[in-house]
């Protein structure tokens, strides 16, 4: 009787710990973010968002891993979270094509997998958040249409080629302002790798090279600030219009100073609120797969003071 | 006779002051392809546009004639710019975020001369941890974030005194340094003795450690120097700034006719070798060349000027050697 009491007992006691172990894990998913380049402020800033917003979901965990811009450093990492059994993996793609495979695979292995910012389209069973790079870039390319005068003579600042958000953005200036204003002069056009002192290089050659420069076309703020840093005291483009994509800080305050024109948000906020909730859904079951995108709202001085909030929220302006 | 000596002048100033001679080549090239190039605000932008390189690469000349190398200087510049950037936000003081600036980039690299000197570990191995520690202690300083609203601070890239921008002294003022700490202090001959043959040197006396942790030590203060004006440029404190920038310095101390193998070197070579590439750039923005043929163009004429600067070099010791051994070889054979 008492053996049996003991038995009773102790299965008891193994059924609650098997039950506690079920309930802690269904309660504790794990999700690997794995971000392009810490380096990269876009990139970090996004980063930074997830690891805010996953504090909301108490039955979720995120480890950021930085890829430092490299695709083999990148895959590595995909691989390392199958293996160590992560429920969820966001990947933030150095190169959409070079990850592509190894998304392939973490699927194929079960892992729930999002690409984000930007998305690696036609893989069965992955998801995606992004925003839409065409977007970005034609927001401003239609308000420029009405902007830029006859005849005007522009400067076209570059992402690095391959770049899908890069390559997006330059096809959507093409198509919705350059293509339709053939009256407009290029008279120059580089790549500056996103980067703010290579575009000044750039910057400080043209305005020699040319009298009259009336825009500044830029694939990200970065690139144009740096453009407008070179003519912000020359009377000479006290006119010249300026546009750019990202909504970053430095962007917004130009845009309420007056010196720059527009730009397109990519909030990394909604960004990366957007990956977490869809990243939870997809683990409880809610949904199985959805592909989606934020916003990407035109700023001009107009609406500059709403979007100026999100950076003060950061502590990027105070 | 006559005309021997002046070959043998114009030979002898050929090798000695070829890397001058493809400088003042390519001027009249540019000029030619280009109406603005000589203009006086084209030249002050490309001085400008080298000033932050040119500083590390007068670094990266003592270094390499000691025979010693850094590849931390664009990470350990990216540290000290935003280190230096925040002080003067918190504080308001230029002159103490300038002092911040200089004192970080100071500390890495006594960091790095420590850890040659007191761990021997190579200088490649030791600035590379370096490289990786200062940006990630930048990144995680600012959480990846840019610096923004440095107000006055941009004085110190973008302000002036007279006509000559604030770079363009920063970077004549470091030159100058350079050339007076090689060629006229013990210490820089002590550097070319170090550099051309470490054993001899330490068999004459010279103590290698304090000469190599000095090295360092004047590197940093170029460095944390660079890192200033470069934040002050762009006026953004970027953590991720610089990247790349310790190989475009290497590349105008060696085009500038600095050694590898170190003992060779000098602050105008090095001078001439950043010139030779802000020159090339400018000229190539200028005539609306496209990006991916401008590297093709760069990669190519940096080997075509190098190699004639090492082509000249040979040329006049092979010479130099011919004309004592022919006697000898001569006296030989009628013996």
């Amino acid at each position: 009787m008492k053996f049996m009491k003991s038995i009773r007992t102790v299965t008891a006691v193994a059924a609650l710990c098997l039950a506690a172990t079920t309930v802690a894990q269904a309660q504790n998913y794990k999700i690997a973010f794995i971000a392009r380049a810490q380096a990269d402020s876009f990139a970090a800033w996004l980063a930074n968002g997830i690891m805010d917003e996953v504090k909301k979901y108490p039955d979720m965990t995120v480890d950021v891993m930085d890829s430092q811009a490299d695709d083999a450093k990148e895959n590595a990492f995909i691989e390392n979270a199958v293996a160590n059994k992560y429920d969820l993996i966001i990947v933030q793609p150095n190169n959409g094509e070079a990850q592509r495979p190894y998304v392939e695979q973490a699927v194929k292995d079960g892992v729930k997998v999002i690409t984000t910012n930007a998305r690696i389209k036609n893989i069965p069973g992955s998801s995606s958040v992004d925003a839409d790079p065409y977007e970005q870039a034609a927001v401003n390319a239609r308000l420029a249409l009405k902007q830029i005068p006859q005849g005007a003579n522009v400067v076209v600042l570059n992402g690095p080629s391959g770049n899908m958000h890069a390559d997006m953005r330059r096809d959507a200036w093409q198509k919705e302002f350059f293509d339709k204003r053939t009256d407009v002069k290029i008279v120059g056009e580089q790549i500056a790798h996103w980067n703010k002192e290579e575009a000044m290089r750039y910057m400080e050659d043209w305005v020699q090279a040319n009298d009259k420069i009336d825009a500044i076309v830029s694939m990200n703020d970065n690139m144009a600030a740096g453009a407008l840093e070179v003519v912000k005291d020359d009377p000479k483009f006290a006119k010249i219009l300026a546009y750019g994509v990202d909504g970053t800080a430095e962007a917004m305050l130009l845009i309420q100073s007056g010196k720059m024109t527009s730009t397109a948000l990519q909030n990394a906020y909604d960004l990366a609120a957007k990956n977490i909730s869809v990243a939870h859904d997809l683990l409880t079951g809610k949904i199985t797969q959805i592909d989606t995108d934020i916003d990407c709202p035109l700023v001009t001085k107009d609406n500059v003071a709403t979007f100026i909030e999100i950076h003060k929220k950061s502590g990027a302006i105070k | 006779m006559n005309n021997l000596m002046t070959r043998e002048k114009w030979q002898t100033i050929k090798s000695r002051y070829s890397i001058y001679l493809v400088l003042i080549a390519m001027i009249i090239v540019c000029n030619l392809l280009s109406p603005n190039f000589l203009s006086a605000r084209n030249i002050s932008n490309i001085s400008v546009q080298i000033s932050v390189t040119t500083i590390l690469a007068f670094g990266e000349t003592i270094l390499i004639i000691g025979g010693l190398l850094d590849l931390s200087c664009g990470s350990v510049l990216a540290l000290a710019g935003v280190f230096s950037v925040y002080v003067f936000k918190e504080t308001g003081s230029l002159s103490l975020a300038f002092a911040v600036g200089l004192i970080v980039g100071l500390l890495c690299n006594f960091v790095n001369g420590i850890l040659v000197r007191r761990f021997s570990i190579p200088a490649f191995i030791a600035t590379l941890a370096m490289m990786t520690v200062a940006r990630g202690i930048a990144l995680l300083f600012t959480k990846g974030q840019n610096i923004y609203q440095i107000g006055d601070y941009v004085w110190f890239g973008q302000g002036s005194i007279g006509i000559i921008p604030i770079p363009v002294i920063f970077m004549v003022v470091i030159g100058v340094l350079t050339w007076y700490i090689l060629g006229h202090t013990s210490f820089g001959r002590s550097l070319y003795a170090v550099g051309g043959n470490e054993e001899a040197a330490r068999a004459s006396g010279i103590n290698i450690g304090r000469i190599k942790v000095g090295a360092y030590l004047i590197n940093g203060i170029f460095v944390g120097l660079a890192g200033i004006i470069l934040m002050a440029r762009t006026n953004v404190g970027a953590p991720n700034s610089g990247q790349g920038y310790e190989f475009e310095a290497l590349t105008a101390a060696i085009i500038g006719g600095t050694s590898f193998s170190g003992g060779l070197g000098t602050a105008g070579g090095t001078l001439a070798g950043a010139f030779i590439v802000g020159f090339l750039n400018n000229i190539m923005n200028l005539a609306g060349v496209d990006s991916y043929l401008q590297q093709v163009i760069k990669g190519a004429i940096i080997a075509l000027a190098v190699g004639y600067d090492m082509w000249a070099k040979v040329n006049r010791t092979r010479k130099t050697l011919g004309a004592a051994k022919i006697p000898n070889e001569r006296k030989e054979a009628k013996a």
